[in-house]
């Protein structure tokens, strides 16, 4: 059963009078339990989505569910409700998710203030991300590993349905990384499905799945060590870029029809 | 976890309450300062008040006087302890005299005992020296009957002299300005001096009148309590106006349905007091709206500062799902909890200002109140920043969460309604202040108008907060293409900076309302000492007792034999007033005057014109006076009955000598003179006859009389007098001392010793009318040998003359002159002496510095003193929390900073971009609010209330002093650079090429 479900969805930034289309009928169905990375260069709209997943943004076009709950038709309130019960959130610079002159207990309490109270689960967070007994230590005095470790267990103090993590490896060593990634992949045990941006390769490796954006597209997708390219709207394939040496970007290709598909040869008219 | 957060943004959250604390402490400091002005114009208004205007005294025929002051003076904790007292009026057989039979507690030490003692039992008395009576002398008065055992009910009481006293001074405030003994020492021929007494004389006697007895030993009949009630000024504040006023109100309402008299000058003391606190009310009331707005319009901005210093942990609140209102009230709470820290540091903080200013503004032994109307309007204050915190708490709560991730903000678009209702609602009341002139009333009408300078401060700061970014734009483009890195970078974020508009506004409203407060001040100080010059006369003006003119110059003459020092001056009150001076020595002593005001004519020029003829005055010395006269007979049954008048020396009215009836055509008259007369010269200022009818007659009388002869007998030889040029008042052309006594228009021959319309300074629309002269018997018009717009001692329209001349023309001194000596001086106490040396008698002094003080004591002097105090630190807080907003701004840059950094910017170039960005904004600010301060300045002064009653003379010139403006601009301008420059190295400091790493997707 599909947790996430994108339908076509466009993203369209307005500044001043210049419109940027960040993302292009996007489709994607992510069920629950999987752990999903999001690739992609800078720019091509990895974050936008994940706003949107967040319902911090909502699409200018297209719909997107989460656990059935149409996020483009919630009022404000029960889209606050669905964020506070269903979703947790991990920013990119670690001590953005934090309020540095909290303690890391504090901090936790501080994102279980729309739901409930529950100190039990906060202590088992910090438990559970290597923090126990930094409690009472102020966030803003931690160092990046562990306020990413700690941003985690914030992201999930009201054991979220759906974890949104931009970036979560990007300013920590190898080691600090890699167990951020572990406790991801613990929450997904739990059965908290992860949708997590990054541009480390060993992230992608490590979850379920892997779905790359380019141009504001879902381009490829990956499982269990394999690429696919994905078949858009229209019929659109995106070439990744590994192949562009054999079909570079303004070439002309012939179509060549398979049992099984169809195969595209560079066409020198 | 709020108090966490107030530490980690312990700057900001500091530079808040700060802000916070300073429109409450404004808002607290108006009702403290205004109590203590109130109070100062009650007690200043109670000291200057006579004695009867400062408290009751209250009689009653129908006893029980205690019960009944204890009614009256219920609740007033600021009257003196009651002096009780008690008398009767009697006769003495074979004595025209009336007696007064009198007790008041604590008598003995207000006489001053000159044989035998105070009263001790009932039936002894103590008399004056004056009424003849020697110690144990028995006295009896008609109505006082003896009482008790023994007694027939018929026998007049006897009243032992037990002591003699000389009489004291009717100014005691001990006798509540009664008379109950002649102030000269010479009672008159009706009234004998009081006889006092003791409470037990009353027990031991009865009282009659007319034969029928009103009054025993154990009833109040026949006897007159009283109770003399003081008003102690140490006790009395500014709240007790109203109480006073209902306590006067009662008193006048007191005798309507009992025996019970209350007299007393209060209202006048009360009319005074209500005039002078109603000048203060509005004023101040607008100043410290004023000012509280201005705080409010820095609270607006510093509270949203730290609502936005917030931004991130809002927007994680936003991010893990909290409601729309709770992420407003977690928004709110720090600032919420700063307001209500400020509210008890503010109410606090103004009590100190407070009463610093009432320490050194206004007298010695004000005391510091607070009451609720501070407190109250202290919350009202902070209600602005919770107006404030609200929206600005709302806005944050409720943008997109991910504009708090954007690098840049993105620009927002200023409104321009609050601009426009603001410029609209300062249009409006230029429009009114310009059309209405100058505003005399201060009781609430054109209070619009008086907001003004307010509002042409925030109006003006408004448009220079919109025309800056235009000008720096179009500037930006010029330095794109030259002018390096830093003006281009400085010029593009004063061009696009949201804080550039609002540090604008706010900078060059406060600093507007601080020039207009400078320039108000500076103004109203020069006329409070032009006003206070002119109406002084001269440097300090000394009041000596009245005597008569010619003593008055001959003492200031004799005091200063140089006459470059003093000069002599009586006044009377008119209207027209009346000024009359030494015109030689007036010039000498630098009275006041401006040729300017008198068309050039300068007061050396205006003393030459104004002198008059100095042709021999008759003196005659001697005890007996006689004249020959020449006449026609009169009319049958007609008497005509002759008289001279003399000035008489020590008197200050003229003496009337009778000098027998006319008989024939012609014969001797003679009387004899006043005893004065014969110590010290006095001087016939005229002949007259008074026709006397029958009982029938047929045709009116009318008989010329000739003077043919004057003469006066001295140690008993006579002597003739030389025959004066003669005048007649209402005969101009006869000269020759002949004059007619009829019984309509009747003339009187005087010796022609002056001119008959004495020239003199005209100020104000005097025209013909007839001035009052020292005699105040508005006897003729004078010529304006110079008009001017102001001149010495003159308060309202009025003429300044020759005392000289003035002394010739008038009969005498009536009891309104004020007799001054004006000197150059203002150590006068060697003049003093010198003076009191001449016999004459100082009253009191006053200068023009002292003067000076007294307007600005006045309500609206009050209200300006307090808004140039509160002006100045609200200016100089405004520039605190511009430079700390350019600061908060520049430092979110830091990113862009430590990029252009890292992208090859010189140091050198950012340094020149930080400091021009701060140096443009805050010099726009101050010199748009210099603008606006001096527009205010041009628009409102001269039509705001500056006295408590407008003066009508001298014009007030509203001349602002350079100095003072071009000190605080000046100190604006150095300060702002200083901080700008240590801002600038801070925000350098800070910029790293490792903060790039700290970047958002």
């Amino acid at each position: 059963m599909s947790l996430v479900r994108c339908d076509g969805v466009v993203q369209i930034f307005r500044a001043q009078d210049v419109e940027v289309v960040a993302l292009r009928d996007v489709d994607l169905t992510i069920g629950a339990g999987e752990t999903v990375a999001l690739l992609g260069p800078s720019g091509a709209g990895k974050s936008t989505l994940l706003w949107l997943l967040a319902g911090l943004l909502r699409p200018s076009a297209g719909r997107l569910w989460l656990d059935g709950a149409d996020l483009g038709r919630l009022d404000q309130r029960r889209l606050d409700r669905l964020r506070a019960t269903h979703i947790g959130m991990v920013l990119q610079n670690p001590a953005r998710n934090l309020i540095g002159h909290l303690s890391a207990a504090q901090n936790i309490a501080f994102a279980q203030r729309a739901v409930r109270r529950d100190r039990r689960r906060a202590r088992e967070l910090l438990a559970r991300v290597g923090l126990a007994d930094a409690a009472d230590r102020p966030a803003g005095r931690m160092s990046g590993g562990e306020q990413q470790r700690l941003a985690l267990a914030v992201a999930l103090a009201n054991a979220p349905k759906l974890l949104l993590a931009d970036e979560p490896t990007s300013q920590l060593d190898e080691e600090s990384g890699r167990r951020v990634i572990e406790l991801v992949r613990d929450a997904a045990g739990d059965g908290t499905t992860a949708v997590v941006v990054t541009h480390d390769p060993a992230v992608g490796e490590a979850l379920d799945r892997t779905v790359t954006i380019r141009d504001g597209r879902v381009g490829a997708e990956g499982r269990r060590g394999e690429d696919f390219v994905v078949v858009g709207r229209e019929g659109a394939v995106q070439v990744p870029p590994e192949y562009h040496h054999l079909l570079p970007p303004g070439s002309m290709a012939r179509i060549e029809e398979l049992e099984d598909g169809i195969a595209l040869r560079r066409a020198e008219p | 976890m709020i108090l966490r957060g107030l530490w980690e943004r312990r700057t900001l959250s500091l530079v808040v309450l700060l802000i916070a604390i300073v429109p409450i402490a404004s808002a607290a400091v108006g009702p403290i300062y205004a109590a203590a002005a109130r109070t100062t114009i009650a007690r200043e208004a109670l000291a200057a008040a006579p004695v009867e205007g400062r408290g009751w005294r209250y009689t009653t025929t129908e006893g029980d006087i205690e019960a009944k002051v204890a009614a009256f003076t219920a609740g007033a904790d600021f009257t003196t302890a009651p002096s009780y007292g008690m008398e009767l009026s009697s006769g003495r057989r074979d004595d025209e005299r009336a007696f007064s039979l009198v007790w008041q507690d604590g008598q003995c030490a207000h006489l001053t005992l000159a044989e035998g003692r105070c009263p001790r039992a009932g039936g002894e008395v103590m008399a004056s020296q004056t009424t003849g009576f020697a110690v144990g002398e028995t006295v009896e008065l008609t109505t006082v009957m003896k009482s008790g055992p023994g007694s027939t009910g018929r026998e007049s009481a006897p009243l032992t002299v037990v002591g003699l006293y000389r009489p004291g001074s009717a100014a005691d405030p001990f006798w509540f300005g009664r008379t109950l003994f002649s102030p000269t020492g010479e009672p008159s021929a009706n009234k004998a001096d009081a006889l006092f007494t003791v409470p037990q004389t009353r027990l031991d006697t009865y009282i009659v009148s007319s034969g029928v007895s009103i009054g025993s030993a154990d009833t109040s009949g026949g006897w007159t309590d009283y109770a003399v009630i003081g008003i102690d000024p140490a006790r009395l504040d500014g709240a007790d106006l109203d109480r006073l006023s209902a306590m006067q109100a009662a008193a006048e309402a007191a005798g309507r349905d009992s025996q019970v008299i209350v007299f007393s000058r209060l209202a006048d003391t009360l009319k005074v007091m209500t005039a002078n606190a109603d000048a203060l009310g509005v004023p101040t009331l607008l100043v410290i709206a004023q000012l509280v707005g201005l705080g409010w319009m820095l609270l607006f901005q510093t509270v949203g500062d730290l609502v936005r210093a917030r931004g991130p942990e809002i927007a994680l609140a936003r991010l893990r799902g909290l409601r729309r209102t709770r992420v407003w009230l977690f928004a709110l709470a720090e600032p919420l909890l700063l307001l209500a820290a400020a509210v008890p540091l503010g109410l606090l903080a103004g009590h100190v200002a407070a009463g610093a200013m009432i320490g050194a503004l206004l007298p010695p032994g004000i005391p510091v109140a607070f009451p609720p109307t501070a407190a109250l309007a202290g919350v009202a204050a902070m209600l602005g920043g919770l107006l404030a915190a609200g929206p600005v708490a709302w806005r944050v709560a409720t943008r997109p969460v991910t504009e708090e991730w954007r690098r840049t903000p993105r620009r927002s678009a200023r409104g321009w309604v609050l601009d426009a209702v603001v410029l609209a609602i300062t249009a409006l009341g230029l429009v009114e202040l310009l059309a209405a002139g100058v505003l005399t009333d201060v009781s609430g009408r054109g209070s619009s108008a008086m907001a003004v300078p307010g509002l042409i401060a925030l109006g003006v700061a408004l448009l220079a907060g919109r025309a800056l970014p235009v000008l720096t734009r179009r500037l930006f483009a010029v330095t794109r293409r030259r002018g390096g890195l830093g003006p281009f970078l400085a010029l593009r974020q004063v061009a696009r900076g949201p804080v550039t508009a609002g540090s604008v506004v706010v900078l060059g409203a406060a600093f507007g309302l601080a020039t207009f407060a400078v320039s108000a001040w500076s103004a109203t100080s020069g006329d409070y000492a032009e006003t206070a010059r002119f109406h002084n006369g001269a440097a300090t003006a000394i009041t000596v007792r009245p005597v008569e003119p010619r003593k008055l110059i001959a003492a200031v003459a004799a005091a200063d034999p140089g006459g470059r020092t003093a000069a002599p001056v009586i006044m009377v009150p008119g209207p027209p007033q009346l000024v009359a001076a030494d015109p030689a020595r007036l010039a000498a002593i630098g009275a006041a005057w401006r040729p300017a005001l008198a068309g050039g004519t300068s007061l050396e020029q205006a003393a030459a014109a104004v002198q008059g003829p100095r042709s021999p005055r008759v003196w005659v010395r001697g005890d007996r006076f006689r004249v020959r006269l020449q006449h026609d007979l009169p009319p049958e049954g007609w008497r005509i009955r002759m008289s001279a008048v003399f000035r008489v020396p020590g008197t200050l009215r003229a003496a009337r000598l009778p000098l027998g009836e006319l008989s024939g055509t012609s014969g001797t008259h003679m009387w004899n003179l006043p005893p004065a007369c014969a110590r010290e010269a006095c001087e016939l200022r005229a002949l007259r006859g008074e026709p006397v009818p029958p009982p029938e007659y047929r045709e009116p009388a009318f008989v010329q009389v000739t003077v043919a002869g004057l003469a006066v007998r001295e140690q008993g030889r006579w002597r003739s007098l030389e025959l004066p040029s003669w005048r007649v008042d209402e005969d101009p052309d006869a000269r020759d001392g002949t004059f007619a006594v009829t019984y309509a228009g009747n003339q009187t021959l005087r010796p022609d010793t002056y001119a008959p319309e004495p020239a003199a300074v005209v100020v104000g629309p005097v025209g013909r009318k007839a001035v009052p002269g020292l005699d105040n018997s508005y006897a003729m018009p004078v010529r304006a040998a110079v008009a001017s717009a102001a001149g010495p001692g003159l308060t309202d329209a009025g003429v300044l003359m020759d005392l000289e001349q003035a002394d010739r023309i008038a009969y005498g001194v009536h009891e309104k002159a004020v007799h001054q000596v004006w000197t150059r001086l203002s150590d006068t106490a060697g003049l003093e002496r010198e003076l009191e040396r001449q016999g004459l008698s100082v009253v009191s002094r006053r200068t023009v510095t002292e003067l000076t003080a007294s307007f600005t004591g006045q309500g609206p002097g009050l209200a300006l003193l307090l808004l140039l105090a509160s002006a100045l630190a609200a200016a100089a807080l405004a520039l605190g929390r511009t430079v700390l907003a350019l600061h908060t701004a520049a430092r979110r840059r830091g990113y862009e900073l430590a990029a252009l950094e890292a992208a090859g910017a010189r140091v050198a170039a950012l340094r020149i971009a930080l400091l021009l960005e701060q140096v443009i904004t805050v010099a726009a600010g101050t010199l748009a609010g210099l603008a606006a301060g001096l527009l205010a300045a041009w628009a409102a002064l001269g039509r705001i209330p500056q006295f408590a009653a407008a003066p009508v003379t001298p014009p007030l010139p509203h001349q602002v002093a350079v100095a003072p403006v071009a000190l605080v601009v000046g100190a604006a301008l150095l300060l702002s650079l200083v901080a700008a420059a240590v801002v600038a190295e801070l925000l350098l400091r800070g910029v790293k090429v490792e903060r790039l790493r700290d970047a958002p997707a």
